[in-house]
């Protein structure tokens, strides 16, 4: 029944809503950096074959933000898979709820390292969920479990629902997008990206077409607390 | 005796010093030996990450040899394609990482893991080995694994440590790519603890938190101690603990031993992993230890200058008695023998001039005394003569009269030639009559008397005084009086007897002569001699002079 209703009420902005679809346009991948642990021995590349490049396409946000602020943001799942999260940066709107999923064989305890208290204290038991809300626009979370530094996450809270994430070519679609003006913003790895072409018109029907070129992947200082 | 003392100064000093040294000596060398087995114990602490190094070097080729293998190859590379992993596939791949595990010669991994390009596990061998499927991408050494890298780490899982070695799976066809990674792992064990400090002398312990993984010997170790000593070194480099780490002494057991901690590198050491080098710490060792500690080489001619110590000692003795004989034995053999000689009276004086220092002294000193008594000889004889008047020509001078009061032998040799002064006191009445001899002699005179006049022919001999009348005596000259009614003294009685009857041997009138009158002068002129002379007793001699009687004080100083 509510299931219905929620149709019916979602049915008339639908039926106005455009998609934006786009490839991103990515300078050659940087040289991946030093690993986050070391042993006795630093680490050498095979005789066989060069060092695979790094993903850079899976460390990527595009947001698209507008003047119309989400009024019930959507729930953002978010996969811890074995020793890492399905994806090392995650944009969730502001206020949603934001449930991350042990999908491995190990217990963790994650923290935030800004928050100490946005996520609710006790270990995620394989297969269990841990859910908390991120209220503030512009926060960056770090997520990570005390006993693995290397399980880290970045939450970044944003002031709308429009989120997309490249697959590893640098695809991308938003859709179900109000016909409007709208700003676009790149999150990569640590911060936001410094781009020129960061505003797009959503048009009512059909999909609008977003190829952002990145020339740089370095963030401006401090871009990641914007 | 200066220069003896100065000498005895100086070798008790040398030996104060030698003592002082021997004493303080063990403390620097003991502070030595402790810094040196500190330095060991840093250098074996370093030699044990060369050696965990060396090891994760061959583990690392042998991750490289395990990925090669084609079988893994074709394996992984076809798990790699299939969206869902199944048990038959993983026992088919298990199979196959068992083969490998059995080929390898030497210390063997005590698990396998292999992992498709996805970073899932398809296989485990080993350890968990029906778990698999899961995805252990994300873990820094898997995730450089599947990129290309080989390399190493340490994971703590299972309550130990894992020293992890991993190496990239590639399928060399027309076309290169990656199929997947191995990853292989050696437990920390007592064993490859022991083998680690085979050769070195000291003992390692590795450590998970608060818990002993595995150890060359098994230790019970204060783990506050170890923990307090790695956060000195926390914001440093792990790879340098060993030289930036200070050793520190730890209690284990009934023994004390010195250790250092160093962390272990790669993941496992977010979870506190380290290990510690132990030494037994050098018992301290005082005087009594280093002597414990000499072996008997350590005193043989090649390695002692016995002859220098004892040339020293020959040297100290030699000077010793020289400086003893030179300025004690020679100057009293000296002194004694010029005693030897004043005793037979071949010298009246020691030779002040021939002996020195204090022996020269000791000459004054006597000769001082021996002056003093011929002065004392002289003022006694002076006494008596004002107490009795001038001796009578031909009496016993007062040297005489004296020499019951002086000690039988006298130093200096005999009296001076000089003839004293006559001390005896005389009833002042003319007599022509010889002397008797006294009726009491005095003590014999020592020495040789001195010259005298020949006495009168001698009167013939009194009967004895007992034997004598008392017939009522008078004193003309200088005892006068009745007789007297007091009591009667028996020596005075007696003395007086003698004189009534010498005097009248010598046709003296004995008339007016009382006894009281005689004993009273008696009396008087023996407090009179006491007195002056601190004589215990005065006795009193009669004899005849110049043909009358007289009558002689004697001072007696001792009894008998």
């Amino acid at each position: 029944m509510l299931r219905a209703l929620l149709v019916l009420l979602l049915l008339p902005s639908a039926a106005r809503a455009g998609t934006i679809v786009g490839k991103l346009e990515l300078p050659s991948a940087p040289e991946r950096p030093a690993a986050a642990t070391k042993g006795f021995l630093e680490r050498v590349e095979n005789p066989l074959a060069p060092v695979q490049a790094l993903n850079v396409p899976k460390q990527i946000v595009i947001v698209v933000e507008g003047d119309e602020k989400p009024a019930t943001p959507p729930q953002v799942s978010w996969d811890l898979l074995g020793n890492s999260f399905s994806r090392p940066v995650i944009a969730a709107p502001a206020g949603a709820e934001v449930v991350i999923k042990n999908a491995s064989r190990t217990t963790h305890t994650l923290v935030a390292k800004e928050d100490a208290k946005l996520i609710p204290p006790g270990p995620i038991n394989p297969t269990g969920p841990k859910s908390f809300r991120a209220t503030d626009p512009g926060k960056v979370y770090t997520i990570s479990d005390p006993d693995a530094p290397y399980l880290t996450g970045k939450l970044v809270v944003v002031n709308t629902q429009f989120i997309a994430y490249p697959d590893d070519s640098g695809k991308f679609e938003i859709s179900d997008i109000p016909p409007g003006a709208y700003k676009v913003k790149i999150w990569y790895r640590d911060g936001w990206l410094e781009r020129p072409d960061d505003s797009i018109t959503v048009n009512a029907k059909g999909k609008t077409e977003l190829n952002p070129k990145i020339t740089s992947l370095a963030s401006p200082p401090g871009a990641g607390k914007k | 005796m200066f220069l003896s003392k100065i000498w005895f100064f100086l070798i008790a000093l040398l030996a104060g010093v030698a003592l002082t040294v021997a004493l303080v000596m063990p403390r620097p060398a003991q502070r030595r030996y402790i810094k040196e087995e500190q330095d060991r114990l840093a250098i074996a602490c370093g030699v044990i990450d060369i050696l965990l190094t060396d090891d994760a070097r061959n583990r690392v080729d042998l991750a490289g040899t395990f990925a090669r293998a084609p079988e893994v190859v074709n394996a992984l590379e076809s798990a790699s394609g299939a969206d869902k992993l199944d048990e038959a596939r993983m026992k088919q791949v298990r199979e196959t990482g068992e083969k490998i595990m059995a080929g390898i010669s030497g210390r063997k991994p005590d698990f396998a893991m292999l992992i498709d390009r996805r970073g899932r596990v398809v296989a485990r061998v080993k350890l968990d080995e029906n778990d698999f499927g899961d995805v252990v991408a994300g873990r820094p050494l898997v995730d450089d694994a599947l990129a290309g890298y080989l390399r190493d780490d340490l994971w703590a899982q299972n309550g130990t440590i894992y020293l992890v070695s991993a190496a990239p799976v590639i399928k060399r066809d027309a076309t290169v790519s990656f199929a997947g990674a191995v990853v292989l792992g050696h437990k920390v064990t007592n064993e490859l603890a022991q083998k680690l400090v085979a050769s070195l002398d000291v003992d390692v312990s590795f450590h998970l938190g608060d818990d002993d993984i595995a150890g060359s010997k098994s230790l019970p170790l204060d783990h506050a101690k170890m923990q307090t000593a790695l956060k000195a070194v926390a914001n440093g480099d792990p790879a340098r603990d060993c030289q930036a780490n200070h050793p520190f002494d730890l209690h284990a057991g009934n023994d004390d031993f010195t250790a250092i901690v160093a962390r272990l590198p790669g993941e496992a050491q977010s979870r506190q992993a380290y290990f510690s080098v132990l030494i037994k710490r050098p018992e301290t060792r005082g005087f009594s230890g280093t002597l414990k500690a000499v072996t008997q080489s350590d005193l043989s001619f090649a390695n002692f200058p016995w002859i220098l110590v004892g040339g020293a000692f020959l040297l100290a003795l030699a000077g010793g008695i020289g400086l003893m004989w030179v300025e004690s034995d020679r100057p009293l053999r000296r002194l004694a023998n010029d005693s030897v000689r004043l005793a037979k009276s071949e010298k009246e004086r020691l030779s002040e001039d021939e002996h020195g220092g204090k022996y020269g002294s000791i000459a004054r000193s006597v000769n001082i005394y021996i002056d003093k008594l011929g002065r004392d000889a002289k003022s006694a004889r002076t006494n008596l003569d004002s107490l009795l008047g001038p001796a009578p020509e031909g009496s016993l001078g007062t040297i005489d009269l004296l020499a019951g009061a002086l000690p039988p032998s006298r130093p200096g040799g005999p009296a001076p030639a000089v003839a004293p002064p006559p001390s005896d006191f005389r009833f002042a009445e003319p007599s022509s009559r010889p002397t008797p001899p006294p009726m009491r002699a005095a003590t014999p005179p020592q020495g040789t008397p001195p010259p005298r006049p020949a006495p009168p022919p001698r009167p013939p001999t009194p009967a004895p005084i007992a034997q004598q009348p008392s017939p009522p005596l008078r004193l003309e000259d200088d005892i006068l009086g009745g007789d007297s009614d007091g009591a009667v003294d028996p020596y005075f009685k007696q003395v007086y007897d003698q004189f009534v009857s010498v005097k009248q041997s010598c046709g003296e009138p004995t008339a007016g002569l009382t006894y009281q009158k005689f004993s009273e002068k008696l009396v008087k002129n023996r407090d009179d001699l006491k007195s002056k002379t601190g004589c215990k007793e005065v006795r009193f001699t009669v004899y005849v002079k110049d043909g009358k009687a007289a009558l002689k004080a004697t001072p007696v100083k001792e009894e008998g």
